[in-house]
């Protein structure tokens, strides 16, 4: 039921003394849009705790541009902590927007951002918290029309029973079109079925509801959808691409919060896209084609950015910052006009090279924290597997560089269970991690003053949708477990620290990323066994998870670890990044070969099929180092 | 009295702006941490020629008055900005208003000695207004604050910490409020600590067997304590 547009503030402020973190619910920050007019209200929901949501430059983004649209208003809202939501079951407080107050449930659209996989039961959380029902098809004439879009749309299926619709690929102008025809189709008085079918005309939106899913000899035991005789839905949604990326604004970050927040900076997205075909990246496919923002705008944001909004840190982010071919003049423009005013530039990751070292050198100034790389693999045959374009030698020149620059702490980033891994492979990372203190010690010294010291972080390899290796099986979790017995046995250096993420937490996503629509009674069943906030270490209940399997008849290992056939019709098929079934699967035989793929930012197309299928090209504003 | 005549460091050119400020409405609800990052970006949005510390991390120079609890509204709180350039208070306070958060308004602005104590240690004493929100009974509380007082001392936990307060040097006076409605608190921080008026409002339901009330606290002004105890005005 649609509710009532109101100011119900008042019923949350005397929970706020009763709950940690107040601040979460509070509003008012500096750059908030407090006017909200309408007459057309949407809100944008990340549906985790404020702390994470807020800094999500996507939401600030889509944010900026509904404001900005003639009559249509937005607010933000995220989900509130366990206290806070037992506090507002129990005194029947529905989820309230932040700006205005009023209920979720009492807007015309409400927009979700899919992050990752683990937000599944959150969504549910929070639909539930708000009153609006849960199942798109339980939805009355007059409620919310409910969308999602983000990274992790390109698996959608079970999440998709929840969503009116779905967007594929970039927002901003595809949100304000969206905004405006459920506007429109409202003020004519259309039926919720008219709304969604006129939703279904614009490039990059999916209905869920228009398509019907089938198994059969052809497909996965998840099947694949097919649209309903009639709707005139199209057989296959491609993405959205903003094809003139300089012609957006490029400081999309007005409002500061009053929390610390996990990114609690300025965030300037200096490029879009990644062409270096890393075979396990599912941003590196989807978000293609390749557009980088001219330095001088990139400049003249960050400086605007950092004055409107009192941050003293400015992050350049992108896939691969450090790929921008202008990316050693931006620093030091950035560095001459920013001196003096306290002000740190940081990249988010380092090129494994000696130039990724350089423009972190050229980025931190005198401070020198922790430098982090991601070899992936332990060993060359395993690093062209996966196509990731580094030698031994760019790992020992990056890290002898950065000893050299005065680094003490580098940090590796590895996988395990990657396709063809053998015991070798494995007991390559510890191998390489002890060359890496060898070559600091080398550098620094052997002292304990020297503070030399090297970690490495192993996550569980996830095979995701439109990637070359969506086919694979996962790893299974007590293989996971002696890989890793093997990883930390081997390590005999206290100055070497070695971590693996936990298997269980991998083996929910893994089955999520790889289940059809059937996959949505799972994250109910989960979600009715108390699981939310799945993503945190501290609240993840694999029980739950495996409990809830069970009684659906599912077993969660046997669904992560199985691969599908390369000529299977898959459960996301329907929806397209763009990028051709033929090219991830060349991508996949050659990963069998070990042969690698270039760069098409730096080397011939590799027909991947993103820029004739989108009609786009990548936008590159010099010569790529 | 407010200062408009700035009395450098001369070694470091450097000028030290007092400014008054509230905090007030919801934003009461701020940790004193996330008020020190929300004051230091709105003194970044204004443009005041702030001074930067010669630390690691280069840090603005910038000083607070002792940390409000989380829930707990003011009218006169304070923080001193380090300033390289002279400028007009008036205008640096209009400069700063322009980029507060309406809740957290500076109210007014003037330059004090360089060489003070940090504003931290040389505001000791304080005043109080606690209302009672619900309908808790302001004459139970008031016989248990005379019980609690009577002890000299409160023991109360902190987290997973047992606090001790010297009620006799920390509470100077309690006294029921006109309306009646509630408490004015006169307090003294100390080196062993300073009294929170909810710990004490707390523990006098405790005696009387009550339960926690619903209070509305604020911190109505802040003094130095000189050494012959007379009050002295921060600004």
């Amino acid at each position: 039921m649609r509710l009532a547009r109101e100011d119900l503030f008042r019923l949350i402020e005397p929970l706020l003394p009763l709950v940690e973190k107040p601040s979460r619910y509070l509003d008012h920050e500096w750059g908030a849009v407090e006017e909200q007019p309408g007459p057309f209200h949407a809100c944008l929901v990340y549906p985790d705790a404020y702390e994470v949501g807020q800094p999500n430059l996507g939401i600030s983004i889509l944010y900026d541009a509904l404001n900005g649209a003639d009559g249509i208003s937005c607010e933000r809202c995220y989900l509130p902590w366990h206290d806070m939501a037992d506090l507002m079951r129990e005194r029947h407080v529905p989820l309230l927007a932040l700006e205005s107050a009023a209920p979720l449930a009492s807007f015309d659209l409400v927009g979700f951002t899919l992050a990752h996989e683990l937000v599944a039961t959150n969504i549910v959380e929070t639909l539930d918290l708000a009153g609006i029902p849960v199942r798109a098809a339980d939805r009355a004439e007059d409620d919310a029309i409910v969308i999602a879009g983000g990274p992790s749309v390109w698996n959608a299926e079970p999440l998709a029973p929840m969503f009116d619709a779905i967007l594929l690929g970039d927002g901003e102008d595809a949100i304000v079109e969206i905004a405006a025809c459920v506007r429109d189709a409202r003020a004519a008085g259309a039926s919720r079925e008219n709304i969604l079918l006129a939703l279904s005309r614009i490039q990059g939106v999916y209905v869920p509801s228009l398509y019907d899913v089938v198994v059969d000899s052809t497909s996965t035991r998840w099947g694949y959808a097919v649209p309903r005789p009639g709707t005139s839905a199209p057989e296959v949604v491609l993405k959205r691409c903003v094809a003139d990326f300089a012609s957006t604004p490029a400081c999309a970050e007005h409002i500061v919060p009053y929390m610390g927040i996990v990114q609690d900076r300025l965030a300037i997205e200096v490029l879009r896209g990644c062409a270096r075909g890393c075979r396990f990246c599912q941003a590196g496919m989807t978000y293609r084609p390749v557009r980088e923002r001219p330095m001088d705008q990139v400049v003249e944001a960050s400086e605007r950015g950092l004055a409107e909004t009192g941050y003293d840190e400015l992050s350049l982010t992108s896939l691969s910052t450090t790929d921008h071919s202008q990316c050693a003049p931006m620093l030091n423009e950035l560095d001459e006009r920013l001196s003096g005013r306290g002000i740190r530039v940081s990249i988010p990751s380092q090129r494994l090279d000696s130039f990724g070292v350089d423009m972190a050198n050229a980025a931190s100034g005198s401070k020198r924290g922790g430098l982090t790389f991601a070899p992936e693999a332990g060993t060359q045959r395993l690093r062209d597997v996966i196509n990731k374009n580094v030698t031994e030698e760019d790992l020992e020149r990056a890290a002898r560089n950065a000893f050299e620059h005065g680094w003490r702490r580098v940090k590796l980033y590895f996988m395990m269970g990657l396709p063809t891994e053998t015991d070798d492979d494995i007991m390559a990372i510890p191998a390489a991690t002890h060359r890496v203190l060898e070559i600091g010690r080398e550098v620094v010294g052997r002292g304990k003053k020297s503070k030399v010291q090297v970690s490495a972080s192993v996550a569980v390899f996830v095979p995701k949708a439109y990637t070359p290796f969506q086919w694979a099986g996962q790893l299974e979790v007590g293989e996971v477990e002696r890989r890793a017995r093997l990883l930390l046995g081997a390590n005999t250096d206290r100055d070497v620290k070695i971590s693996y993420h936990d298997p269980r937490t991998s083996l929910v996503e893994g089955a999520l990323s790889k289940m059809g629509r059937a996959g949505f009674d799972l994250v109910l069943a989960a979600w009715r066994r108390g699981c939310r906030f799945d993503a945190w270490t501290s609240e993840f209940n694999y029980d739950a998870w495996e409990a809830a399997a069970e009684e659906l008849g599912y077993d969660l290992p046997s669904i992560a670890s199985e691969g599908f056939l390369l000529d299977a019709r898959l459960p996301w098929d329907h929806t397209s990044p763009g990028v051709s079934k033929g090219f991830l699967q060349r991508e996949w035989r050659r990963a069998a070969q070990g042969v690698t793929t270039p760069d098409c930012t730096r080397d011939s197309c590799v027909g991947c099929g993103v820029c004739p299928a989108l009609g786009v090209d990548n936008v590159v504003w010099g010569e790529r180092a | 009295m407010i200062n408009t005549v700035a009395i450098t460091n001369s070694k470091l050119n450097q000028y030290r702006l007092r400014v008054r400020y509230r905090k007030d409405g919801r934003l009461a609800h701020l940790g004193h941490l996330e008020v020190i990052n929300t004051i230091n970006r709105s003194v970044r949005r204004s443009q005041l020629p702030f001074a930067v510390g010669n630390g690691f991390a280069r840090r603005m120079r910038l000083q607070f008055s002792q940390a409000l609890p989380v829930g707990a509204a003011s009218l006169g709180e304070y923080f001193d900005l380090f300033l390289t350039e002279e400028m007009d208070p008036k205008a640096a306070l209009e400069r700063l208003a322009a980029s507060s958060p309406t809740l957290l308004a500076p109210m007014a602005a003037g330059y004090v000695p360089y060489g003070l104590p940090a504003l931290e240690a040389w505001l000791t004493r304080s005043t109080w207004s606690v209302n009672v929100i619900d309908e808790t009974s302001v004459e139970a509380l008031s016989q248990g604050i005379d019980a609690v007082r009577a002890r000299g001392s409160l023991t109360y936990l902190r987290g997973e910490k047992e606090k001790h307060v010297d009620l006799g040097r920390t509470l100077v006076s309690c006294e029921v409020r006109p309306s009646g409605n509630g408490f004015l608190l006169d307090c003294r921080s100390t080196e062993e600590g300073s009294l929170r008026p909810a710990i004490l409002i707390g523990a006098a339901a405790r005696e009387e067997g009550l339960a926690m009330p619903a209070l509305s606290v604020c911190r109505v002004a802040q003094w130095h304590e000189d050494e012959d105890g007379s009050l002295v005005e921060p600004m």
